[in-house]
């Protein structure tokens, strides 16, 4: 099938060590359904993992358990080869880094950074060292006497960054600490903690409910729903690969197309799309298909569909102009109940389609993913 | 034309507002509109004033401290004579009454924040809202009783025959005279103020967010470690006007000294209320009046010099 490609470089993945481990941890609250549901996973020595997942999918929840503050229901947490569950938050070796960055408002930026350090009993002059030194990691030298409310946001969240680091953790935790900022200054500072993670070589996970950040700064991630882990993978094949329909849903724009699972594909009405089936798909169920906006094509005439498969006539109902592409909202009337999303992008021409004009679109057979659906 | 639809839509202008725009239209007849950059004084005016007329009265207390009583006619002298103080700096027994005030405000303070400390931080922090209202319902309690009421009780409880002595005769103790001396003075005082601290306390606490106690754990601190490194610092502005109230509170206080003291462990106060209502030596009650007045702003000033206003929470200046 497709998805052979996407399994990059999976040999030399099991050659590393491993950083963090957890194992079928769960956290109840009492309160309806656990926050989180039996995860296991293994976060390599190094590498930057990204716990994915819309608002209360229990990803802060896991995050706490492994960091110390919450004691899960059940499982082991391993780090570093040790299980940790009998140690509270200050005897686990880890940084730290708050949504709210939780800096110490009465002390200057490298206080705040010495911090960890003075609470391990570090000699003086060793402090001052590596203070100077990690302050100079996240180009804050020339700041070191500002007190946080003297210092932007992005330069308040290099200080949390620079203090979570400068007692060499085992283990950086990050729970979506770019959220608050805006739109610019948050990927600047994605690049900034995959430059330094790569530069310190530490171990990190990261929170987040922005897709672009998990798959722009992780090796790998993990999608979570409903406090069940949905998918762990690397962004790519999370991407070209999802697992299910909600990390269909979840990660990319798609249209989706609902129908059943014959042998040669997806069967909507009278038409038969071909395309490929996860292996939880079952054939004569109801299915859905799916089909990344970015993979169908859309043109005035047969010409501009070379190669594709599929084709139909529609219109186009809804232009939305976003700058370096275009998204088109286009109904056929072979598909009825259907609206296709298609990202537009041809740097040659500035033609826009107008609201109405008729237009063919189409698209690969390989590229519509088809899944289990109980409709 | 006449659409009811039309009607329902249509804005209807509050009555609330038609009411303020009267109140506006006769506030503008006795304060024109061109003297409204001065309606901010106008608003502190009655403040100023209470503070205006106590002013007056501490100019005629010191007036009258300047008079000496003559024993013979027991009418204040005529000539202005600076002797009342004379006395007062010369007397070993009014030096002790200050001595004895200064450091009974001083020992309230410290076992009043170091009690109250403790119970707004769990208040503040706790996550039972039954603890809470616990917590809320205990502190206020002894508000509802008043100051005279519960030195009385205190009486009763720690009176010789009281329930405390009864307690402790049950396993075999002799009765201990617990009240009319020092410790028992400075119990009723903390006591009293306890609750003071409290709600003083409680904002302080509440604005340091429960992050940032996470946070320094997270970074190594053990709970003492961020109690001492984070919390107190962050609480400071709360811990310093908690500590001024007590302090001023209860150098000043009366009834304390006089109930639980017995008579025996004047403050100020009580030396003042003698002068006044006992011995008629107005001029030398004045006296120490004005002394107890400097006493305090002198506290009150120092403070402020060493912490700034700002660390009170008042005003912009760090
Ligand atoms: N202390 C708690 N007591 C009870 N329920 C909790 C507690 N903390 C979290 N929950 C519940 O657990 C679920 C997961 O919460 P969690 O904070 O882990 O979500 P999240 O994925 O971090 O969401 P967000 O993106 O909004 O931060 C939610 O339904 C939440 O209401
Ligand atoms: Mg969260």
């Amino acid at each position: 099938m497709f998805m052979s490609d996407l399994q990059l470089d999976s040999a030399s993945r099991a050659e590393r060590s491993v950083a963090v481990s957890v194992r079928g941890v769960t956290m109840d609250f009492g309160s309806g359904s656990p926050a989180v549901k039996d995860a296991s996973f293994d976060v390599e020595t190094g590498s930057f993992l990204t716990i994915l997942g819309p608002s209360g999918s229990g990803k802060t929840t896991l995050l706490r358990m492994i960091a110390g503050f919450q004691k899960p229901t059940q499982g082991t947490i391993t780090i570093a080869g040790k299980p940790v569950d009998a140690d509270p938050p200050n005897r686990r070796s880890i940084g730290m880094v708050f949504q709210k960055l939780a800096l110490f408002p009465h002390m200057t930026a490298a206080e705040n950074v010495a911090f960890p350090l003075k609470m391990r009993r570090t000699n003086p002059a060793e402090i001052s060292g590596k203070v100077e030194k990690f302050l100079n990691l996240v180009k804050l030298d020339g700041y070191a006497e500002r007190r946080p409310h003297e210092l932007s946001g992005g330069q308040q969240q290099r200080v949390a960054i620079a203090r979570a680091l400068v007692f060499e953790p085992e283990l950086l935790l990050l729970d979506e600490p770019l959220a608050a900022l805006d739109r610019k200054l948050r990927e600047e500072m994605q690049l900034e903690f995959r430059r330094i993670q790569k530069e310190l070589g530490v171990t990190t996970i990261n929170v987040t409910h922005d897709q672009r950040e998990a798959l722009v700064v992780s090796d790998d991630i993990i999608v979570m729903d409903q406090g069940l882990i949905q998918q762990h993978d690397r962004p790519v094949g999370l991407y070209r690969a999802p697992n299910n329909l909600f990390v269909a849903s979840f990660i990319g724009v798609s249209t989706f197309i609902d129908g059943t699972l014959t042998a040669d594909g997806l069967k909507v009405g009278d038409l038969l799309l071909p395309g490929s089936a996860t292996p939880e798909a079952t054939l004569g169920a109801p299915a859905r298909g799916a089909v990344r906006a970015e993979q169908l094509r859309i043109g005035a005439g047969p010409e501009a569909l070379a190669g594709c498969e599929i084709e139909m006539d529609g219109k186009v109902e809804d232009v939305i102009f976003e700058g370096e592409r275009l998204i088109y909202v286009v109904g056929c009337e072979r598909a009825p109940d259907i609206k296709f999303q298609i990202y537009h992008h041809d740097p040659h021409s500035f033609d826009i389609f107008e609201i109405g004009s008729p237009v063919r679109i189409g698209w690969h057979g390989k590229d519509m993913k088809i899944f289990n659906h109980d409709a | 034309m006449n659409n009811p639809t039309v009607d329902r839509t249509r804005f209807r202008y509050p009555l609330r507002w038609r009411v303020m725009d009267s109140l506006e239209e006769g506030a503008s007849l006795i304060w024109p509109r061109s003297l409204s950059r001065h309606t901010g004084w106008l608003l502190l005016a009655p403040a100023l004033l209470l503070v205006g007329i106590l002013v007056l009265g501490l100019v005629q207390i010191a007036e009258s401290s300047l008079h000496t009583l003559d024993t013979s006619t027991y009418l204040p002298s005529e000539n202005y004579t600076g002797e009342n103080y004379l006395t007062i700096v010369e007397s070993a027994t009014y030096l002790r009454i200050l001595w004895r005030s200064l450091l009974g405000a001083a020992l309230t303070v410290v076992f009043t924040l170091l009690l109250a400390f403790p119970y707004a931080y769990i208040l503040v922090r706790t996550s039972s809202a039954l603890v809470r209202k616990g917590l809320l319902v205990i502190l206020f309690l002894p508000f509802f009783i008043g100051q005279v009421v519960r030195a009385y009780g205190w009486l009763i409880i720690l009176g010789n025959s009281g329930a405390v002595n009864e307690v402790l005769g049950l396993v075999g103790v002799e009765p201990i005279r617990l009240l009319f001396n020092y410790p028992a003075v400075i119990f009723g005082l903390v006591q009293y103020m306890l609750p003071f601290a409290v709600l003083l306390l409680a904002p302080a606490l509440t604005a340091i967010p429960q992050e940032i106690e996470t946070a320094a754990g997270s970074l190594g601190a053990n709970w003492l470690q961020s109690l001492w490194y984070v919390v107190l610092p962050m609480a400071k502005p709360g811990l310093i006007g908690a500590g001024l109230v007590v302090a001023t509170l209860s150098l000043t206080d009366f009834a304390m000294p006089a109930m639980l003291g017995g008579g025996s462990q004047d403050f100020i106060a009580n030396a003042i209320y003698d002068q006044f209502f006992r011995t008629a030596n107005q001029g030398l009650g004045s006296a120490l009046a004005l002394v107890l007045v400097a006493i305090g702003s002198l506290i009150v000033g120092l403070v402020f010099m060493i912490f700034g206003a700002g660390t009170l929470g008042m005003g912009a200046k760090k």
